[in-house]
């Protein structure tokens, strides 16, 4: 950041997991100096271990932790950090949070407070698209509030809008505070469902319909802007396998995708996100018909958990850009300079348990094996012998995959995915294998619905033997392998050669 | 003596190695009592590692194993599964009868049932959150309410039973 108008030298990211660990490797990389923050449960977790510094947050609820600007602006004072990186989820999309950092004197790494207060409310986006010609979801729009006969008023919108419809809240994000309502009598329970969920969330139970389009595919434009009025888009990121609105693998490019489309959808997110003089790195969402047309969704006004498969296919680190345009600078880049390399793919890694409706699942990581091989990127905030309660996000972990095509990147991710030990608690892991297998999936045919729509026996997993499962258990019992675990045994060495680990015997190894 | 199950198998096994200069061999296997035929599988510890090398019908597997409480954590061939260890005649089956349990640890949400209801198959009883979604507690069959051991609001731990159901 030399020679930049606003240089800082120390950054606190308000955040914890595997984003906090990314943003702060990523400001050690940048020669800055890593704040982080961290609450009871979280002493001692990987991104307090990355950082240079961290502050502890006393309290036991997320809103006197990990949501408490006060808190938190006070911890940056203390330990002389500059700026604040909030990284996605918590404060990340509160406006009033961005103006009390800016407010504090510090830098604050993410858009205008303008441009996430306008975009952060649903109907107000809408609003904004529809004035600056940007193409939004076909519907009534309808804002409910809780005092009123929200019912009756619900109700009657819902039938003009049609069925079926998508109940969401202004204020959701990620799924929670959004009902799919198929027919008018579950238009009430869905909507308590929703409203309960945005409270509980997000602390706000506005609620609005809108028509829900079935066979259309979740496409999204990354963007990057300055805060000289400069913008260009980073391409697309295809995220259409969805289960209940939370994306399951995210994909760049998207196979639906044409140049055509590309250079249409990137247009229009650049104007969308003009449209709100926004700064730094941001995304706008779109739903993308079988027919090539694309509509608004909504703009996120931060760095988005998938961020990874942009900055493989282009090769542009999105976190140190959004350093370089917080500390004033200018884009260094065109969009005609912006390349497309290759075929990248997330993996959500969530510790849950797919084969009983996707409960969330909790434990100790007895054994935490990461695959890693070339082209494979692997984010986490958890370390073996790491604790996975029910205090945060059940996601573990992202793998994600780069390869020069498609083809190869899916080949990639089945090896990479069967590779990863992950024991002691249940994950998805094995359920990610098998979607990414589905004809649906490889063919690049899966729209938003389809995860849904689809029955869950499909993506039941092969089984080992159960002779062989129950050989290995009871052969790991009597070589003592609950005895030894975490440290290999010194005593053990090859009687032959005298050597610990026989050079040949891995040579044996046969493929399948 | 140990037997094993697989999963959320109610099948109990009992293997019996052999063990040959530190690499076993699975002899016998029954299931339930009863004789199993079974292929040639050995297990040898792999040197230095935590590894355990398995080889079934030629060909050579790696397998990595680690003990979690009474289960056997096991990735082999690509899969992750879970062995069980019980007491030689220890009771076939710990489902509970009629009850239904919290499958995580969570805060009640709302009842949608009184004591004495006759409730239909995949009727919801009650909502509960945890993990900040929520979850509902679906009636397993048709059957009449026997008791409502919560109210809306309460925290409830993982394994607690929330609901019982009678025919």
């Amino acid at each position: 950041m030399v020679g930049a108008p606003h240089p800082f030298d120390s950054v606190l990211v308000a955040n914890r997991g595997e984003i906090a660990v990314r943003v702060l490797r990523a400001a050690s990389e940048a020669g800055l100096r890593g704040v982080a923050v961290y609450s009871d449960p979280d002493e001692g977790a990987l991104h307090v271990e990355v950082a240079d510094e961290a502050v502890h947050l006393p309290g036991e609820t997320l809103g006197e932790t990990y949501l408490n600007s006060e808190a938190i602006i006070q911890a940056a004072k203390n330990s002389g950090a500059q700026a604040i990186h909030p990284g996605y989820g918590f404060l990340s999309e509160r406006a009033d949070f961005a103006r009390m950092v800016v407010a504090a004197g510090l830098v604050w790494i993410g858009p205008p407070a303008e441009s996430i207060e306008t975009m952060g409310d649903k109907i107000s986006a809408r609003r904004r698209m529809i004035d600056s010609g940007v193409p939004v979801i076909p519907g009534e729009e309808l804002a409910i509030s809780e005092d009123a006969d929200h019912l009756g008023t619900l109700a009657a919108a819902a039938a003009r809008v049609g069925y079926p419809l998508l109940i969401k809240a202004s204020a959701g994000g990620g799924g929670k505070g959004m009902r799919a309502v198929h027919e008018p009598r579950m238009l009430r329970t869905e909507y308590e469902a929703a409203a309960r969920e945005a409270s509980a969330a997000f602390g706000d139970g506005t609620v609005y319909v809108e028509r829900l389009l079935t066979g259309a595919r979740h496409v999204e434009i990354q963007v990057l802007c300055d805060s000289y009025g400069n913008a260009i888009h980073l391409n697309e990121r295809d995220c259409s396998l969805q289960r209940r609105h939370q994306k399951v693998l995210e994909e760049a490019p998207s196979p639906a995708v044409t140049p055509l489309i590309r250079a249409a959808m990137g247009e229009t997110a650049v104007q969308a996100a003009q449209s709100v003089d926004y700064e730094g790195v941001g995304t706008v969402e779109f739903l993308l018909s079988s027919r090539g047309d694309f509509f608004f969704l909504e703009m996120n006004t931060r760095l988005q958990v998938e961020h990874p498969i942009t900055e493989l296919t282009t090769g542009i680190d999105l976190v140190q850009k959004q350093f370089e345009v917080a500390s004033g600078m200018k884009l260094a880049i065109q969009q005609d300079e912006v390349g497309l390399f290759g075929h990248a793919i997330e993996a959500r890694i969530y510790a849950e348990d797919a084969s009983k409706g996707f409960l969330p699942a909790i434990g100790k990581l007895a054994m935490w094996r990461p695959p890693s091989t070339p082209g494979v990127r692997f984010d986490s905030g958890f370390r073996e012998g790491d604790e996975v309660t029910v205090d945060f996000d059940p996601m573990l972990a992202k793998l994600i995959v780069h390869a020069p095509s498609r083809k190869a990147a899916l080949r990639r991710l089945d090896t990479a995915l069967s590779d990863f030990v992950a024991l002691g608690v249940t994950t998805n892991v094995g359920f990610l294998r098998q979607v990414a297998a589905e004809p649906a999936f490889t063919n690049g045919e899966v729209t938003t619905d389809y995860l849904d729509s689809t029955s869950l026996s499909t993506f039941s997993e092969p089984k080992p033997e159960d002779a062989i499962l129950v050989a290995i258990a009871a052969a790991a019992s009597r070589f003592g392998l609950d005895r030894t675990a975490g440290s290999a045994s010194v005593t053990d060495f090859d009687e032959h050669s005298g050597h610990s680990g026989d050079p040949f015997r891995t040579l044996t190894r046969s493929f399948p | 003596m140990m037997e094993w199950s697989v999963g959320e198998s109610a099948k109990k096994y009992s293997p019996t190695l052999v063990d040959i200069d530190g690499k076993y061999t699975l002899n016998r296997l029954t299931e339930d009592g009863s004789e199993k035929i079974i292929s040639k599988i050995t297990i040898t510890k792999d040197d230095n590692s935590r590894r355990l090398i398995i080889e079934h019908n030629g060909t050579i597997q790696y397998a990595y194993a680690t003990r979690v409480g009474d289960q056997w954590w096991i990735h082999y061939d690509g899969r992750i599964n879970v062995v069980n260890m019980h007491e030689a005649g220890s009771k076939g089956s710990d489902a509970d009868e009629g009850g239904l349990t919290a499958p995580m640890p969570g805060t009640i949400l709302e009842v949608q049932v009184k004591q004495g209801q006759r409730v239909r198959e995949g009727q919801t009883l009650l909502v509960m959150e945890a993990m900040k979604m929520e979850h509902r507690i679906l009636a397993p069959n048709a059957g009449e309410v026997i008791t409502v051991n919560f109210e809306a609001g309460d925290r409830v731990d993982m394994g607690v039973t929330l609901i019982e159901l009678g025919d």
